[in-house]
């Protein structure tokens, strides 16, 4: 990709990612270092292809593996080769590659890229300074290395679905492949930081996340509750061990149809005071038994009656306007549609527009961070699968035009 | 001055000014072996007697020292002109620094970035907050519930006849938390490019929205609003199940093609006689067109339920993923705890904690070959105070 003028496109120039990772961890990490100038090729077949090239949503009737509006939110800004990596010289080319670029990642099973003769030892002989970073489910070693998963069912292993859902019914999990969203960040501050160091002393290394692990971190200090004194937290529904009322409450119809909801947070005294009197129950405000959290925490349930009876008769709109201009947390539950047309997301340009020539026009979320001096321009939109081949194999692996057709009539191309 | 560490950010000094959203951003750089200096007013951080707690007191925080495991502490009154002043030279000699008040509340101290600018051009200052620094909702009274809503995630979590949910623990300060260590890096690269440090503005309900899968975009594309479904996979308008009861608790399984013949094989050796057709639902797509009927989806279900309903969490982990059936178990803290996956990598490791004693932490999230993470405990308050002031009088 062409260096631009702007600086917030050329933070990672001249820096080249071989990106063997699919499906939503790697290729999210890769996409915002694409957004700042890394050339980051997605290595694919079509024999293989990324799950999220089959997913959705799509133009009506397209089941082609370019038409996945999935697939491009995660690689926007990036190029494709095709490489059949199971063709016996799909190695060769990948090797080819990977002695051009800085950085590998890869998400398969344990096991497949050192099949294929592409382990980390094996690649630093190729290019002794890369980074290469292997996000797998579990981590490289130890008796579930091998253990299959995606981020549905890997937030179960990982602790988030058994704290997610109502203390009187069986856990439900997010719904999303949560975990996605956690281990993607670890492996950018991984991958950078092993960038920096590279930079300073000039020796890459091998990053070894397990996807397991670094979901952890988003579970507070559960883990280490358990780990020192045994207890174990469960799912509170919306409840909160420190705060009361603390709960979603259902609101009257809208005109926007469907079931409306919002959420209110009392974090202190003082919002429990702004509440009461919003809602008009002198009874709360006298109630010397109300007005500490702890004494709140114990009338949880007739509190949180007595919210469903007021919110109930509201809209929406009217319990966020109330209860924000007193300084109380709330805000209905947002659906995707609220999201989509959400006016603070709005202010922040959060949904960036992208036109593809098989999707078409779509918008597309952007990092949540804005940078002040180093903003990233718009990104190119995410590639066809092999789009850039004849770029990778003819500039970057040095292939002759001819050694280019015979690898196509060989199959390795695809 | 700085904690020589061999780790991949030795080189670099963090403030931590925040409350209680980013904790987590410094605690990751802190492991990576940056010098994270925890600023905190005199006689502690507020979230110090935020449970957790170790003992039967209201002194013994685990949430404190899990957040702020590896950083080191410094007390400083904010409201103090010599403090402020402490902080601003400080700031000349950092690389990061971290803080989490309500837009504009850091600039009337005199300490936003604007007023940090000059004296400290190399400072790269992160501002995470819920809605971001300008904008409608900028001022707007926040919590982490009100993340997981405002993005949308809650609208995905949750049993149809019931509220909509959050994780019950404090996830989206901890996710806005990572997204906001993923900008620091960035911008730490950046500052080689441009020598020059910039103001970073984070938004928990942005990272939040950011979670949402395909759903917002089936309603961009095609006017979907995907619901809640339950122990279900929320996607679009139609939900594919997730969680099935065990013998001791639950597993996640999903029906994926992939699975479904290795599912047929693992039942049968079991010895439990399965009826469904492998071949067919090998075949099948979880979505798309062409969908099995609601009826034949569950007969299918229900003889799975029976299968795991006779076994496990754990054995059912061990034996399906013998048979490479994408098959996890719903582990509890506990179970997370006595992982074997996590003990054979080491994950757990043993710390002295200045103020609670021998602990055993949850140690690197990743392993970096030439430059290892680093476990070490949380400080106590202002127990660095001296020899970071010698340090910035040495300067």
């Amino acid at each position: 990709m062409s260096s631009s003028e702007s600086p917030g496109a050329r933070i990672f120039d001249g820096i080249r990612i071989a990106d063997f990772a699919w499906v939503g961890v790697g290729p999210n990490a890769t996409m915002q270092m694409a957004f700042h100038g890394a050339e980051v090729i997605r290595v694919e077949s079509s024999h293989r292809p990324d799950t999220f090239r089959s997913g959705g949503p799509r133009p009506a009737g397209d089941g082609s593996l370019d038409a996945s509006a999935y697939f491009a939110k995660f690689n926007r800004g990036k190029r494709s080769v095709a490489i059949n990596l199971a063709h016996p010289r799909g190695g060769e080319v990948a090797k080819r590659l990977i002695a051009t670029a800085d950085i590998v990642t890869e998400s398969f099973a344990p096991g497949f890229m050192e099949r294929i003769g592409l382990s980390y030892e094996e690649v630093r002989k190729i290019k002794p300074d890369v980074i290469m970073c292997s996000m797998s489910m579990e981590g490289q070693t130890g008796p579930h290395a091998k253990f299959r998963g995606f981020g549905l069912t890997l937030q179960a292993t990982a602790g988030v679905t058994g704290v997610t859902g109502w203390p009187d019914r069986p856990p439900v999990g997010t719904g999303v492949a949560y975990t996605d969203w956690v281990a993607t960040h670890v492996g950018i501050i991984g991958i950078l930081s092993a960038l920096d160091h590279r930079r300073r002393t000039g020796e890459g290394q091998y990053i070894d996340l397990s996807q397991f692990e670094a979901s952890t971190l988003v579970l507070d200090a559960g883990v280490i509750d358990a780990a020192n004194t045994g207890r174990v937290a469960g799912p509170l529904g919306n409840r909160d061990f420190r705060y009361a009322p603390h709960g979603v409450y259902p609101c009257a119809d809208d005109h926007t149809g469907g079931d409306r909801w919002v959420a209110i947070a009392v974090t202190n005294d003082d919002q429990w005071r702004c509440l009461a009197l919003i809602m008009d129950r002198q009874d709360w405000l006298e109630s010397d038994d109300l007005c500490d959290a702890a004494g709140r925490l114990a009338a949880q349930d007739a509190l949180d009656e007595g919210i469903t009876s007021w919110t109930s008769q509201q809209t929406v709109d009217e319990v966020e306007q109330m209860l924000q201009a007193v300084g109380v947390p709330a805000h209905r539950a947002s659906n995707v549609r609220d999201a989509h047309e959400d006016p603070q997301l709005a202010h922040r340009n959060h949904w960036w527009t992208s036109d593809h020539p098989v999707i078409g026009e779509m918008s597309y979320e952007s990092p949540p961070w804005r940078l002040s001096d180093t903003p990233p321009p718009m990104p190119r939109r995410s590639p066809l699968l092999g789009e850039d081949s004849e770029y990778v194999y003819r500039e970057l692996c040095g292939y002759s035009q001819e050694e280019f057709q015979q690898l196509i009539v060989d199959g390795v191309v695809e | 001055m700085s904690q020589e560490t061999n780790g991949a950010l030795s080189r670099y000094q963090v403030i931590d000014l925040t409350a209680e959203i980013g904790g987590l951003s410094s605690m990751v750089l802190a492991g990576l072996g940056a010098d994270v200096i925890r600023v905190e007013p005199p006689g502690g951080h507020p979230t110090r007697k935020r449970g957790p707690m170790l003992r039967e007191d209201n002194d013994s925080s685990l949430y404190w020292a899990q957040i702020n495991a590896g950083k080191r502490s410094i007390t400083l009154d904010l409201d103090d002109d010599t403090d402020r002043e402490r902080l601003g030279a400080l700031c000349e000699s950092a690389d990061i620094l971290f803080e989490s008040d309500a837009p504009g509340a850091m600039a009337s101290r005199g300490l936003g970035y604007g007023d940090l600018r000059e004296r400290a051009p190399q400072l790269i200052y992160v501002s995470i907050t819920p809605f971001g620094q300008t904008g409608p909702k900028s001022t707007w009274a926040a919590s982490d519930l009100i993340g997981h809503v405002s993005g949308g995630l809650s609208s995905l979590v949750g049993d149809p006849d019931r509220a909509p949910l959050r994780p019950s623990v404090e996830q989206a300060y901890n996710i806005t938390a990572l997204n906001a260590g993923s900008a620091a890096m960035i911008a730490l690269h950046a500052r080689h490019l441009t020598g020059q440090g910039q103001h970073v503005d984070v938004s928990m309900q942005a990272a939040m929205a950011n979670t949402l899968g395909n759903a917002r975009l089936y309603w961009e594309k095609d006017g979907i609003i995907t619901e809640r479904a339950g122990g279900a996979r929320a996607f679009a308008n139609r939900a594919t199940r997730i969680i099935y009861p065990c013998a001791d608790g639950y597993v996640a399984f999903v029906r994926v093609p992939a699975s479904m013949i290795r599912l047929y094989k693992w039942m049968t050796a079991e010895g439990a006689d399965p009826q469904f057709d492998a071949e067919r639902w090998a075949s099948i797509a979880i979505a798309g067109d062409n969908l099995p009927s609601d009826d034949e989806i569950a007969e299918l279900e229900s003889e799975i339920e029976q299968f795991f309903a006779a076994r496990g969490a754990q054995a059912l982990y061990e034996s399906g993923q013998h048979f490479n059936v994408m098959i996890c178990p719903v582990n509890t803290m506990q179970d997370i705890v006595d992982s074997p996956q996590l003990n054979a990598r080491s994950f757990f490791e043993d710390v002295d904690d200045p103020m609670l004693g021998p602990l055993k932490v949850p140690g690197a999230p990743l392993k970096m070959s030439a430059t290892p993470w680093q476990t070490r405990p949380a400080p106590m308050p202002g127990q660095h105070n001296e020899e970071i002031l010698i340090g910035l009088e040495g300067t």
